[in-house]
C-alpha cells in the first residue's frame, strides 16, 4: 500500500469521526436544555472505558473465527480473566493481575482448543461447556482464596488497585518531567465554540486520565491487523479458517494454527475480564462480566471479522452503556438522531431504486421520530439493547457484504479431503 | 542424481508395485508407473480405476500399503504433501484447493511465504509471480481475490502455486474436465512450455483425443492395475477405449425426433440483474418441447449457470416467467418444482449434488425425499430408499462396495453416475442437466448418452448445458448459444461444427454484441 493511499484512509476515518461528533452536537443543540451529556468529556471517557472489555472480547472472537473456530466460550474465558486478574492483582500488584488474568483466559482457550481441534467436539457445545465451567471454577476458587480475607467472600474479592493512568501532555494537561503542561483540549472546550469545543471535549475525554491498560488494549487493534494480515503466521491462521484442506496440502500445520489462535483468543478475553475487575470496578464480583463476551461476538459480526470494525462496534456498545448510566434524557435525544439517520438511508435506498429497503427504512424513521415527539424519556431497557439492534440491522442490510471465514465452525481432520 | 549408466536415463518418477486398499475395495493393486524425465505422461482409465488414488500417494496425501516410489533415482517415502513438495513434486487436484477469499498472491505463497523483517514480502512475491507468469505464459493478477476468478484462471493459480514451490514434476488430475475447448488449448500450450523447460508432467484425462494430442506416453489403468503403457503414435482412440473399458469409443448421436408440439418448458423474458460482477440473465426466451433435447453452449460464466438456478428456483428472477407444461411455476419454491417433475443434475456435484459424508442411500433421496419410494407420508421409507438405491447403483453402474459407503469414498466419476442415476430413476418430465458427463469415463459416458436418448424417446424434455461441444452437437435437437446473459444464436446441430460453435460462444462470429 502506498503512503498516499494510507494517509487518505486516515483522513477518511478522521472525517467520519468528525461527522459523528457533528451529528451528536447538532442533536444536542436541538435537544437543549433537555440534555447536555451527549457530547461531553465525561461521556467520551466513559464510552472508551466501557468499550475496552468488549473490544478485547471482539478481538478474541476474530482471532478464533479467522482460524475457523467459533468461540462462544469467550464469556467464560472473560470470567476466568476477572477472577485471575483480581487474584493476581491482590497477590502481586495490578500489572501482574493483568498478566495472570490473560493467562487464566488463555487456559480457557486451551480447553476449548483441545475439545474442538483435537477431539473434534462441536464448537458450540464446547463453548457452552467453558461458559458453564468457568463460573463454577471461580466460585470454588473464591471459597479457597477470598473468603478469609478482609472484604473478600464467596462471591467477591477484596478491593484491588488499578494500574494507573496517563494525562497526555499539552493536549490534556499531563506532567512532563515534573512540569504540568497546559490543558489545550480543556481550554477549547471551555470556549463553548460550536463543534470545536465539542471535538475538544471528546478528545479531552479520551486523553485525560486514560489507563495504561486501555492504551495497551487499543494497541492490540493494529497489532492484530498486522499479525493476521501482514505476517506469514497470520496468513497461515487465516487460511486454516478459509480452506484448511488446501492449507494442509501446502504443508501448513492447520492443527497448530488453530490451537494457537484459540489460545490467543482466550488470552484476549482474559485480558478483557481482568480489565473489568482491575480497571473498571476495582474488585472481583461474581457475574460482573454480564454478557460482554457475547457482545464481543456481536461486534465480530458487526465489524465483518475485521479488527477495526470490531473496534467501532465496541465503541457503539460502549457509548450506549455510558449514556444509559450517565443521562437517560440523552438517550431520548438520540432517538432524533436515529430517526434522521434512518430517513437519510431511506432516501439513499430510493435513489438506488431498492424499493423494499427504502419502504422499510422510511417506516422505521417515521416510527422513531414519532416516538421522539410523543415521549419525554425512553424506557430504561432501551439503551442497552440499541447496539444489538444495530448489529441486527447490519445483518439485515449488509448480509451480502459480510465475509465470514469460509470454513468457520467446520470440524477438521488431518488428511481429509 | 548421477547414477549415470549407458542404459536408459533415470526416470523422473518410478512407482513399483503400489498397492492401496480401502474398506471393501482395492484402489491400487500392484500398480507400476514409470515416467521419464521431461515427458508428458498421461494416465487414463475408467472411473474408479485408481488414478486419483495413485497420484495422491505420489503426492504424499495418502500412504501406500505396499510398493516403492523412486523420485529422481532415489527411493522416497512421503508422509505428508510438504515432503513431496520438498522432493520437487506438485499437484493440481481434481477439485481445486484454493481459499476463495484470499488473493491469488496469498494462495500461491501460503506455506512458503517469503518474509522480510517478520512480514510477508509482498513485493518479492509479486515479482516472482509475475516472472513465473511471464516465462510460462500464465497470465494472472496477483491481487485478485480467487472468488472473482473463472475456472480457467483458478487452474492457472493452481499451476503457478505448484511452480512457485519449485516443482519439477507436476501432477494434474483431470485438468481439462472443467475447461472449454479454447481454455484446453491454452492449458496445453502451457504444458508444452513447461515441458520445453524440462518439467515432467503427469496428467489424468478422460477425453482420449486430448490425450493423444498432447501425451508422450500413456499408461492405462483398469480396476487398480496397470494394463498397458503405450506410445500415442501407435494407438488410435478406439484402441485406447478398448484398453480402458473393454468396449469401443462411443459417439453421441440421436435419431430425428418424433413430431410433438407440446411445450414442456417455456421461458419468457427471464431476467436477473447483475450482482457482484457476475453476468446475469437478460430477457431469455426459450422453449423445450416434449421429447426434445435443447443444448445450451457458452463459455463458462455467461449465464448458463444462472439460467439453470433460475429454472430450479434457487435464484429469484426479477422479470419474466417460467412455465412447466403450461402452468407458471415462477412463484413456486424449489421443492414444489422438483415434485412437479423437474430433474436436476448440478454442475458442481460436491457443492450442490451430494452430502459427502452421508451414505449413498441417503444421497439417493436428495431432492426426492418427499416422494415414493423414499418416503411414506411424513416418514422416510428406509427399506424403499435402500432398495431404490441398490437399483440405481446396479442400473447406472456405480462402482461401490455398498450403499452404506459414504459419497466421499466414491471416485469422482462414480459420484457423478450416482447423481445422474438418482435424477433419471425418479422419472422426471423435464431434466435440467449441467455437464452430465463431466469427469466420467468413456464407457459410462456412453451409458449416460444412451439413457438420455431412451428417456427422450419416452417424452422427456431435456435442457442440456455442457462444455463438451461434441456432446452438444451429437445429442441436441436444437442448440442455443449464450453470451453475457443473452441467447445470441440458435443453431441446427446437424449443420454445425465444433469450430463454428466455438466462434459463436466467444462472440467472434459477429452476432454477439461487441464490447
Ligand atoms: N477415501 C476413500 N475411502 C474409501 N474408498 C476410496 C477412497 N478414495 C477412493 N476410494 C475408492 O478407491 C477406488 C479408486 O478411486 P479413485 O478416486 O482413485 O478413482 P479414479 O481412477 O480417480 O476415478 P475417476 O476417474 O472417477 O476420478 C474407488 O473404488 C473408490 O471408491
Ligand atoms: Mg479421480
Amino acid at each position: 500500500m502506498t503512503s498516499t493511499l494510507r494517509s487518505s484512509l486516515v483522513l477518511r476515518w478522521m472525517l467520519a469521526a468528525l461527522g459523528v461528533i457533528l451529528a451528536l452536537a447538532v442533536v444536542q443543540e436541538l435537544a437543549r436544555p433537555e440534555t447536555t451529556d451527549l457530547v461531553s468529556s465525561g461521556t467520551a471517557e466513559s464510552t472508551l472505558r466501557r468499550a475496552v472489555p468488549i473490544l478485547l472480547a471482539g478481538l478474541g472472537g476474530i482471532w478464533a473465527e479467522r482460524a475457523g473456530v467459533v468461540n462462544i466460550g469467550l464469556e467464560g474465558m472473560m470470567v476466568l480473566g476477572t477472577w485471575f486478574g483480581a487474584w493476581g492483582a491482590l497477590e502481586f500488584g495490578p500489572w501482574w493481575g493483568l498478566v495472570i488474568g490473560i493467562a487464566g483466559g488463555a487456559a480457557g482457550g486451551l480447553l476449548h482448543a483441545v475439545a474442538t481441534v483435537t477431539f473434534g467436539v462441536d464448537h458450540i457445545i464446547s463453548g457452552v461447556a467453558v461458559n458453564i465451567i468457568a463460573p463454577a471454577l471461580t466460585r470454588f476458587l473464591s471459597r479457597e482464596f477470598f473468603v478469609d480475607r478482609p472484604g473478600g467472600g464467596l462471591t467477591q474479592s477484596p478491593r484491588v488497585e488499578s494500574v494507573g493512568s496517563l494525562d497526555v501532555p499539552f493536549l490534556a494537561g499531563g506532567d512532563l518531567f515534573g512540569w504540568t503542561t497546559p490543558d489545550i483540549f480543556h481550554w477549547i472546550e471551555d470556549r463553548s465554540w460550536f463543534l470545536a469545543s465539542d471535538v475538544a471535549a471528546v478528545l479531552g475525554g479520551v486523553t485525560r486520565s486514560v489507563s495504561w491498560a486501555t492504551l495497551l488494549a487499543l494497541a492490540l487493534v493494529p497489532a492484530s491487523v498486522f499479525i493476521l494480515w501482514r505476517t506469514a503466521f497470520g496468513l497461515r491462521v487465516r487460511s486454516s479458517g478459509e480452506h484448511p484442506v488446501a492449507a494442509n496440502s501446502l504443508g501448513v500445520s492447520v492443527v497448530r494454527m488453530k490451537f494457537t489462535a484459540v489460545v490467543v483468543s482466550g488470552g484476549l478475553a482474559g485480558f478483557g475480564g481482568a480489565f473489568i475487575a482491575i480497571e473498571q470496578t476495582g474488585i472481583y464480583r461474581e457475574n460482573q462480566v454480564q454478557g460482554r463476551g457475547f457482545i464481543g461476538l456481536a461486534t465480530v459480526i458487526f465489524g465483518n471479522w475485521q479488527p477495526v470494525g470490531a473496534f467501532l462496534g465496541s465503541l457503539l456498545f460502549g457509548f450506549a452503556d455510558a449514556l444509559q448510566l450517565r443521562d437517560r434524557t440523552a438517550v431520548h435525544a438520540l432517538l432524533l438522531l436515529v430517526g434522521v439517520a434512518l430517513a437519510a438511508q431511506a432516501v439513499r435506498a430510493v435513489l438506488q431504486k431498492r424499493n423494499r429497503p427504502a419502504f422499510l427504512l422510511a417506516a422505521a424513521s417515521v416510527a422513531v421520530l414519532w416516538w421522539y415527539a410523543v415521549t419525554e424519556e425512553v424506557v430504561s431497557e432501551l439503551p442497552p439493547v440499541t447496539p444489538h439492534v444495530a448489529t441486527l440491522l447490519v445483518l439485515v442490510f449488509a448480509a451480502g457484504r459480510l465475509r465470514p471465514p469460509a470454513a468457520i465452525g467446520l470440524p477438521y481432520r488431518r488428511g481429509q479431503e | 542424481m548421477t547414477t549415470s549408466t549407458v542404459h536408459a536415463p533415470t526416470p523422473a518418477v518410478e512407482l513399483a508395485g503400489i498397492t492401496k486398499r480401502f474398506p471393501g475395495v482395492v484402489a491400487n493393486d500392484a500398480v507400476d508407473l514409470r515416467v521419464a524425465e521431461g515427458e508428458i505422461h498421461a494416465v487414463v482409465g475408467e472411473n474408479g480405476a485408481g488414478k486419483s488414488t495413485l497420484m495422491k500417494i505420489l503426492y504424499g496425501m495418502q500412504a501406500a500399503d505396499e510398493g516403492t516410489m523412486t523420485v529422481g533415482g532415489s527411493e522416497v517415502r512421503f508422509s505428508s504433501p510438504s515432503e513431496a513438495i520438498d522432493a520437487g513434486i506438485g499437484m493440481v487436484h481434481q477439485h481445486f484447493m484454493l481459499a476463495d477469499q484470499l488473493t491469488v498472491l496469498e494462495n500461491v505463497v501460503l506455506g512458503a511465504e517469503p518474509t522480510r523483517r517478520g512480514t510477508i514480502d509482498r513485493a518479492a512475491a509479486r515479482r516472482d509471480l509475475e516472472d513465473l507468469g511471464r516465462s510460462y505464459g500464465l497470465d494472472l493478477d496477483p491481487d485478485d481475490h480467487v472468488e472473482t476468478l473463472e475456472v480457467g484462471e483458478r487452474q492457472r493459480v493452481e499451476i503457478i502455486k505448484v511452480l512457485y514451490r519449485g516443482a519439477r514434476v507436476l501432477i494434474l488430475d483431470e485438468p481439462t474436465a472443467v475447461l472449454v475447448p479454447q481454455e484446453v488449448e491454452e492449458l496445453f500450450r502451457n504444458l508444452r512450455e513447461l515441458k520445453a523447460r524440462g518439467h515432467t508432467i503427469i496428467f489424468i484425462d478422460h477425453k482420449l483425443e486430448e490425450v493423444l494430442a498432447i501425451a508422450d506416453t500413456i499408461t492405462v489403468l483398469r480396476q487398480g492395475r496397470t494394463v498397458a503403457t503405450v506410445d500415442p503414435s501407435e494407438v488410435t482412440a478406439h484402441q485406447l477405449a478398448e484398453l480402458m473399458v473393454g468396449s469401443d469409443l462411443p459417439t453421441p448421436s440421436t435419431e430425428p425426433r418424433a413430431d410433438d408440439d407440446h411445450v414442456t418448458l417455456a421461458i419468457r423474458g427471464l431476467s436477473i440483474p447483475a450482482a457482484e460482477g457476475r453476468p446475469a440473465l437478460d430477457g431469455i426466451d426459450l422453449e423445450v418441447r416434449r421429447g426434445e433435447i435443447v443444448g445450451v453452449a457458452g463459455v463458462e460464466g455467461n449465464g448458463q449457470g444462472v439460467l439453470v438456478e433460475a429454472i430450479l428456483g434457487l435464484r429469484e428472477a426479477t422479470g419474466g416467467d417460467i412455465a412447466l407444461d403450461g402452468e407458471s411455476i415462477s412463484g413456486w419454491p424449489v421443492r414444489r418444482r422438483r415434485e412437479a417433475g423437474l430433474g436436476y443434475v448440478p454442475e458442481d456435484r460436491h457443492r450442490r449434488g451430494l452430502l459427502l459424508d452421508a451414505p449413498l442411500w441417503e444421497n439417493a433421496m436428495l431432492g426426492h425425499q418427499t416422494t415414493a419410494p423414499y418416503a411414506r407420508g411424513p416418514w422416510i421409507d428406509r427399506r424403499g430408499a435402500r432398495d431404490a438405491t441398490t437399483d440405481i447403483v446396479a442400473d447406472f453402474d456405480v462402482r461401490t462396495p455398498g450403499i452404506d459407503t459414504t459419497a466421499r469414498a466414491l471416485s469422482g466419476g462414480n459420484q457423478q453416475k450416482l447423481v445422474i442415476g438418482r435424477e433419471m430413476a425418479a422419472g422426471p418430465r423435464m431434466l435440467i442437466a449441467a455437464h452430465p458427463t463431466r469427469g466420467i469415463d468413456v464407457g459410462a459416458q456412453a451409458a449416460v448418452w444412451a439413457d438420455l436418448r431412451t428417456a427422450r424417446a419416452d417424452g422427456l424434455a431435456v435442457l442440456l448445458v455442457s462444455a463438451d461441444l461434441e456432446e452438444l452437437i451429437g445429442l441436441a435437437d436444437r442448440l442455443l448459444v449464450m453470451l453475457r446473459g443473452r441467447i445470441v444464436a440458435e443453431l441446427d446441430p446437424a449443420t454445425t461444427t465444433p469450430m463454428q460453435l466455438g466462434g459463436h460462444m466467444t462472440g467472434a462470429s459477429g452476432d454477439g454484441d461487441p464490447s
